[in-house]
């Protein structure tokens, strides 16, 4: 029953076995991890961050750019699923918002019933950052809304059908072109800085890793606030929460909508940089592809998920490639009377969803926590966190709801927000 | 003598469940300051009856009046707000948070929750959060200092009777008028019990609190209670001080003449 | 009343299209609720375990050189195998996910079964596309065409066909056999037994962790004669189909009433009824789509959760 300090991680963690054997040396009289916790190692790595573009071409510049927006995303997302618990699986919506409020406003231009061009006033990317942040957050609020009373199962079911839903109709409304979207957006050069360089998209770069930061400080802020417990609390034992004083209604709301911004703001980045938008992009696939992230990196931990989206951003635009040229002319495949014969035609780029879904079930079987844990999730996903009195035989499947036929037994914790003979809504338990 | 105020009044409460009606018409009054019990046998009804108290349940019939305002159908953080707060018969404290977390989390209403101030730690919210630890702290050390020392532990780590202390402390960080206590000494020995009895008193005392109890074990009713209000099958049958129940035919024959519950 | 009369054939035709889809709806829906109601978890693969029915049982049509429709012990012959291979597929691979997955996660905190459940449906839907592509690919018409039309007495004439009557007989016959077997049999009631309370099942002897399986076992087999029907009924194969037509079953689910079994045949008939009317009758502005599937679920949500016909399998208390 040792007390938890704030730097201990568990055994199982990859940065406490690193944190270990680094302490045995001392620098400036301090032990390493001194150094390479918390902030400090923040402040590390965005001094790595800012040379970054000194050091490299536009290639590796627009990969950086584009892992930083699903970093935004990510953040976004672990807010909603990671910290409060909702498992939102229609995120890609707040992406759209964001990258549409962004493209019809810089492009300045609309399509009438008709099919004829209207112009609109442009308005520079600064203001509209701000706006695709706030209709985002709007969005995230209400698509939430009717979520709030949903078990998770239901809830995940719900917000995948919004997040089809809203590409959907932005698709289908007259007013936004369709299919064919929106191109030759103009760049948000501001005063002296120049975003137009092709050549040096430095500018974009170093715009991503402000946005990067801020959110990681507002995200960090949020946590260690008394929302940041007040989700934990609602993600733990709803009705306990609300019996404590918390609004689940607020609270809830709050995770929808900040989560919401940061994917508006990622969307808007994105057309921004890339100057156009192309609506078949907007898709479940980016919805799993954050979730897979967030998962894969550790849910509820910030570097955690930063971590995640790189790796899974790297995953996708070198690996995939990478393995899918070396399966193919590895002799063993093409040589002849191969059993592996059959992977000379396989394209690894379209098992893309495939991997994905192998690492989901890989990860959430043998290390929920993901790879950088956040000690609490670590606790409660590899399973100690469960309290004695908690676990039963058949384990916490079991939901306390209030059914048509009650035994005369007293009826114990049991919420109206289930509602009489609902399977649906519910409460919450350990999400 | 002096005329005590009424703190909280049920009229008529009622609760149906489709078929089934767990608290049937019961009328009580609650004085300041008192320890007030409802006893009775399994499935009696008395965890519904803090549930509609508490907002988790709404009445089908009847009125829950605080200090004679009505909060019957109020959500659960809004009774809270009223001076209502609660333990569990299971214990639902938050496993995966600390102790202090937990204690902290009772508190909740006393730090500004706006967007501005969670997001930027603006002044008057970091004093607020100080206070509020400093207040958790104070809470847990009434239970003595080896809860403070433990206060980094994880809420699932701790003995059960720890558990229930700091589930306690966390009730009454929002410093309620109103403590509702559901079987606080249920999975307790009787050293622990009588331990229990001691700081249920204390707390009464020193908090200015008023206490409604559930308490199934009848030695800490008679022990504690000022008033004890009896219930059977959903309905009030008895009410009166200890001595007038323990002499009430109706409630022996309840516990003691009732067939096995009904499964 | 002339309006009435002179779409009356239509509407009759849809009437029975609806019904016949509405069949192969229920089984599928019944998959999702029998899950339900025994570990209160929805099975996100159960779209895609349909669904690879359908796959393996075109490899098998294919295998065998099945290309033109049969007719007596043939038919008999051939479509008695399908169904016993598509069932066996589903149930199989619906028992795995079971087995590897959402056993090992029961005590996880929820969150942990439903993203299992995304890559277990990302998996399967993506090993179908890598071997048998992204496109339709079409399944042979081995049920003989034919059927009785009827005349109606306003002019109108209803067609209804051989497979449809096949269909939705085999259907019914597989639906009312899942009834008797849960009302009748040992394995029948130790699934309703811990549907409604696991802790006395468990204590009263019942194998929980058997009788789960069961669950699945039936739920998948259900699926997968679901499959043998829909791929003769459609003449077509899609890695997809699994997503969307999983998705309208679980709205029939919910519709009647997730965790009770009556709903979910009744649910299942309904949507399919609406589905075909809809398709009729609305312009093709509001197109039958996943969009108006999870619309109307989101409504069933909000306003009727508990469905038609509540929940009356599992009690808990």
């Amino acid at each position: 029953m040792s007390t938890q300090t704030q730097n201990l991680r568990g055994p199982s963690s990859i940065m406490g076995t690193v944190r270990e054997r680094l302490d045995k040396t001392q620098i400036g009289g301090r032990p390493p991890s001194y150094y390479l916790s918390g902030w400090r190692l923040g402040v590390f790595f965005l001094a790595l961050a800012l040379l970054f573009p000194l050091v490299t071409d536009q290639t590796l510049q627009v990969t950086a750019i584009s892992v930083g927006v699903y970093v935004l995303l990510a953040l976004g997302l672990n807010i909603v699923v990671g910290y409060a618990g909702l498992l939102d699986l229609g995120y890609v919506a707040f992406f759209v918002v964001g990258s549409y409020t962004v493209a019809v406003f810089t492009g300045g231009i609309l399509q009438r019933s008709d099919g004829t061009v209207a112009e609109i006033r442009q308005f520079p990317f600064w203001y509209l950052l701000p706006l695709a942040a706030l209709l985002a957050g709007l969005f995230g609020v209400l698509l939430g809304a009717p979520t709030l009373r949903l078990r998770g199962d239901y809830l995940a079911i719900v917000t995948l059908g919004f997040g089809q839903i809203l590409p959907i109709v932005f698709q289908n409304v007259p007013w936004f072109f369709g299919q064919l979207g929106m191109s030759a957006l103009p760049p948000p050069d501001i005063g002296p800085i120049s975003f137009s360089d092709t050549g040096n998209r430095a500018p974009f770069y170093y715009l991503t890793l402000l946005l990067v930061v801020l959110v990681i400080l507002a995200v960090s802020s949020l946590r260690d606030s008394s929302l940041g417990r007040a989700w934990v609390a609602i993600r733990e034992d709803e009705t306990a929460a609300a019996a404590s004083g918390i609004n689940l209604v607020r609270t809830k709301l709050l995770a929808f909508g900040l989560g919401a911004v940061t994917g508006g703001i990622g969307g808007a980045l994105n057309a921004s940089f890339l100057g156009a938008i192309a609506p078949t992009d907007f898709n479940f696939g980016i919805s799993i592809t954050i979730l897979v992230m967030i998962v894969l990196g550790g849910l509820g931990s910030i570097p955690g998920v930063i971590i995640g989206a790189m790796l899974l951003r790297f995953f996708d635009v070198y690996l995939l490639g990478k393995i899918n040229d070396t399966v193919h002319s590895s002799p063993l495949v093409t040589g002849d009377g191969s059993p592996l014969h059959f992977l000379a035609t396989l394209d690894f780029n379209t098992a893309k969803y495939l991997i994905y879904g192998l690492i989901l079930m890989a990860m959430i079987l043998l290390r929920p926590q993901g790879l950088i844990p956040n000690i609490r999730r670590q606790r409660e996903l590899a399973g100690i966190g469960a309290a004695p009195e908690g676990v039963s035989a058949v384990g916490l499947f079991e939901q306390e709801v209030a059914g048509e036929e009650l035994a005369a037994v007293d009826v114990g914790e049991q919420t109206e927000y289930v509602g009489e003979g609902s399977e649906a809504l519910g409460r919450e338990d350990h999400v | 003598m002096t005329t005590s105020t009424v703190l909280l009044r049920l009229t008529g409460l009622t609760k149906t469940f489709g078929g089934l009606t767990a608290v049937d018409n019961v009328t009580f009054d609650v004085q300041q300051g008192q320890i007030y019990s409802i006893i009775g046998p399994n499935g009696a009804g008395k965890t519904t009856v803090f549930n509609l108290i508490t907002g988790i349940y709404k009445p089908t019939a009847g009125d829950i009046v605080l200090g004679g305002q009505s909060i019957a159908g109020l959500t659960p953080d809004r009774v809270l707000r009223r001076g209502i707060t609660r333990t569990f018969q299971n214990i639902r404290l938050f496993n995966n948070m600390t102790v202090l977390e937990n204690v902290l989390v009772g508190q909740h209403t006393r730090i500004p929750g706006d967007l501005p101030s969670v997001l930027l730690h603006l002044p008057n919210y970091r004093r607020a959060d100080s206070r509020a630890h400093a207040r958790a702290l104070e809470l847990l050390r009434f239970f003595g200092p080896a809860l403070v020392a433990r206060k980094d532990d994880y809420a699932a780590n701790l003995s059960y009777a720890d558990r229930r202390r700091v589930e306690i402390a966390r009730a009454l960080g929002s410093t309620p008028k109103l403590l509702l206590l559901d079987e606080p000494t249920a999975g307790m020995n009787d050293p622990e019990t009588a331990e229990a009895i001691g700081y249920i008193r204390t707390l009464r005392n020193e908090f200015d609190l008023t206490i409604l109890l559930i308490e199934h074990k009848l030695q800490v009713t008679m022990g504690i209670s000022d008033q004890i209000c009896v219930l059977d099958y959903g309905k009030k049958i008895a009410e009166g001080v200890p001595a007038e129940i323990q002499r009430n035919e109706l409630v022996i024959e309840a516990y003691l003449g009732r067939k096995a519950p009904v499964e | 009343m002339l309006v009435l009369a002179a779409g009356s054939s239509v509407l009759f035709q849809q009437i029975e299209n609806g019904i016949t889809l509405g069949a192969m709806y229920a089984l599928v829906a019944l998959g999702y609720t029998l899950v339900y109601g025994i570990i209160e978890l929805i099975n996100f693969a159960h779209g895609d375990v349909f669904m690879w029915s359908t796959v393996v049982i075109l490899a098998v049509a294919q295998a065998l050189g099945l290309n033109h429709p049969y007719t007596g012990l043939a038919l008999i012959g051939i479509l008695l195998m399908l169904i016993v291979i598509g069932m066996a597929v589903s149930a199989t691979i619906n028992v795995s996910i079971e087995r590897l997955a959402y056993r090992r996660l029961r005590k996880a905190p929820r969150l942990a079964p439903l993203i299992a459940a995304i890559g277990a449906s990302f998996i399967l839907e993506n090993v179908a596309q890598l071997w048998r592509g992204a496109g339709f690919v079409s399944f042979p018409g081995i049920f003989p065409a034919g059927g009785i039309t009827l005349s109606g007495t306003f002019g109108g004439t209803l067609r209804i066909n051989n497979l449809d009557i096949f269909i939705i007989v085999v259907a019914v016959g597989l639906m009312y056999g899942l009834a008797r077997f849960i009302r009748l049999t040992r394995l029948g009631k130790a699934m309703r037994a811990t549907a409604q309370d696991p802790e006395a099942a468990a204590l009263m002897g019942v194998n929980i962790d058997r009788t789960i399986s069961f669950t699945f076992l039936i739920g998948g087999a259900l699926a997968g004669a679901a499959g043998v029907f829909y791929s003769l009924y459609i003449g077509q194969v899609w890695f997809f189909t699994g997503f969307e037509l999983g998705l309208i079953a679980f709205t029939a689910a919910v519709l009647g009433g997730i965790g009770n079994i009556y709903g979910a045949v009744l649910g299942g008939f309904l949507i399919g009824l609406v589905q075909s009317l809809a398709i009729a009758y609305i312009p093709s502005g509001v197109a039958w789509s996943d969009a108006t599937v999870f619309a109307i679920l989101v409504l069933i949500l909000i306003f009727r959760p508990s469905g038609l016909l509540g929940q009356q399998v599992p009690n808990k208390v």
